[in-house]
């Protein structure tokens, strides 16, 4: 594989995972536009982690998945009096709370950004995001998974069943914001160099964008999104100063056919049956 | 069963309930009756631990905490509330399990629901659709019996017949009519008024917040004091 592919395939690992970190917390019915700021908590902290304490990169993900997990625990817990629009304005707030935090930071450099990673390669990126792009899917038939589904039909109806929705909202936000870092953690070592713009509103909006038009309804809708948001840039390049007002007019096109994005409950099982009966 | 005194609920500087006392015996259907924003259905919900509340709302003697739901159906208290409560991402057979949520038999649990589909074909046969895609009696009859499932001792229905069809509404009724012969308690909110009292033992007519009268449904039916306004509807 040239050089050239294996950097869009780390891309679209790392972009799956920041899909995924959104439709965990969308499960819920909350939508999230601050996932780039826990990309960039987790980068900022395994960066830093690796290259001045000298843990190993594995240890240094996990750590940082677990300390932006308590700060998506923190910041859903304001957000829980918030819905809709107003909750994903709050988000971009936040998002824009920890660039200029990052951006003022001169500890981790600043505005000249962070550098001395060790590069980690295409294999490792796919290997995370794999394993949890499969974690979603087992968790997806699971008890937990349904109380989540409770909660984004219908939050009051979920409460008479017997559900506890606050806590089913902070654990998704939290659960979504630990897999952001992870995300931004195998960012930060694959271009070995971050800097505070790298985790702005745009990156928030590129991972909510893969989920819609994947399909925000499975977790693969994530796989299907990542890959197309990456390579089908590139395939449209013949078309050269074109090419990106195709692609937004593609874009526009399969959301007004498939509100639900491209992968559904239906189109995947219709899918497995057919390899089956193969 | 149920005892109610003195039930204030506000909504900001709005008084929706005031000075409400109400009470209701084991085995009894009661109703709520009332125009819109009588304010039938936040007693329903206070009652469900939805609201916040001032005043005493005491199940088998003990009182309930406001806005405590999850601990009121672990005490007993199902809503099934206006506009059904589906939960329209999952099937049926979804719908049901989460109706056993709170309970901790679960081998037993598991056969309610099996038997539930029994009790109601149309939901047996559409077990594995989508909730949504059921039609407003169907999904009615879906978020009824998830809430039977969770074994309450009173049930509280808010409005059931909202949206059906006359020839649902009949039906419905009589299923509510039917909770009676098992030893339910319900209280049913509703403002079909002749339509209901055909099926209560005793109701509470509500006006602005307040109880305007009350008594058995065969004594408010006969009651030539009642007006056509609080009777006239619901034929």
């Amino acid at each position: 594989m040239s050089t050239y592919y294996a950097s869009l395939l780390a891309e679209s690992g790392i972009l799956l995972l920041g899909a995924l970190s959104v439709y965990i917390i969308l499960a819920t019915g909350q939508l999230s536009l601050g996932n780039g700021a826990f990309m960039g908590i987790g980068a900022y902290l395994s960066s830093w982690l690796t290259v001045t304490m000298n843990v190993p990169l594995t240890l240094a993900l996990v750590i940082s998945a677990i300390f932006a997990g308590v700060i998506g625990a923190i910041v859903a817990f304001p957000a829980l009096r918030l819905k809709g629009i107003y909750l994903a304005m709050a988000t971009v707030g936040f998002g824009e709370m920890v660039r200029s935090f990052f951006l003022n930071f001169d500890t981790m450099g600043g505005a000249g950004g962070f550098r001395g990673m060790q590069h980690v390669g295409v294999g490792t990126i796919w290997l995370w995001a794999g394993g949890i792009l499969i974690a979603v899917m087992l968790l997806e038939r699971s008890r937990v998974w349904l109380e989540m589904q409770a909660v984004h039909d219908d939050e009051t109806a979920a409460g008479l069943i017997g559900l506890n929705t606050v806590v089913t909202k902070i654990s998704a936000f939290a659960a979504g914001a630990a897999v952001a870092a992870i995300s931004g953690g195998l960012f930060a070592h694959h271009n070995v160099y971050i800097e505070p713009a790298n985790f702005g509103f745009e990156r928030s909006v590129e991972f909510v964008l893969a989920v819609i038009l994947g399909g925000s309804t499975v977790a693969p809708g994530s796989l299907v999104g990542s890959l197309l948001l990456i390579f089908l840039p590139e395939f449209l390049r013949p078309i050269a100063d074109w090419r990106l007002a195709a692609f937004g007019s593609l874009l526009v096109l399969v959301l007004l056919v498939r509100r639900q994005g491209i992968l559904d409950r239906n189109l995947l099982r219709m899918m497995t049956f057919r390899r089956a009966a193969a | 069963m149920l005892t109610i005194k003195g039930l204030e609920v506000r909504y900001g500087a709005i008084a929706a309930v005031r000075g409400v006392d109400l009470e209701i015996k084991r085995g009894e259907i009661v109703a709520l009756l009332g125009a819109n924003g009588a304010g039938k259905s936040t007693i329903a919900r206070s009652i469900a631990g939805l609201l916040p509340f001032q005043g005493e709302i005491a199940l088998e003697g003990d009182k309930l905490v406001p806005n405590n739901a999850e601990k009121n159906l672990r005490r007993g208290i199902a809503l099934v509330p206006e506009g059904r409560g589906i939960l329209a991402r999952m099937t049926v057979y979804e719908n049901l399990q989460m109706g056993i949520y709170t309970r901790s038999d679960t081998s037993a649990a598991s056969a309610d629901v099996e038997k539930m589909l029994e009790r109601f074909p149309i939901l047996g046969q559409r077990r594995d659709g989508l909730a949504s895609l059921l039609s407003g009696g169907e999904q009615q009859m879906l978020a009824i019996a998830r809430a039977l499932l969770s074994k309450p001792k009173l049930l509280l229905l808010d409005e059931p017949s909202l949206g059906l069809a006359p020839l649902m509404t009949a039906s419905l009724f009589q299923m509510i009519a039917q909770f009676r012969d098992e030893g339910l308690t319900v209280l049913l909110v509703e403002q079909k008024a002749r339509q209901t009292l055909k099926i209560v033992d005793r109701a509470y007519l509500l006006e602005t917040g307040r109880v305007v009268t009350s008594g058995s449904a065969q004594a408010l039916i006969n009651d030539p004091t009642l007006s056509e306004a609080f009777l006239g509807g619901g034929h």
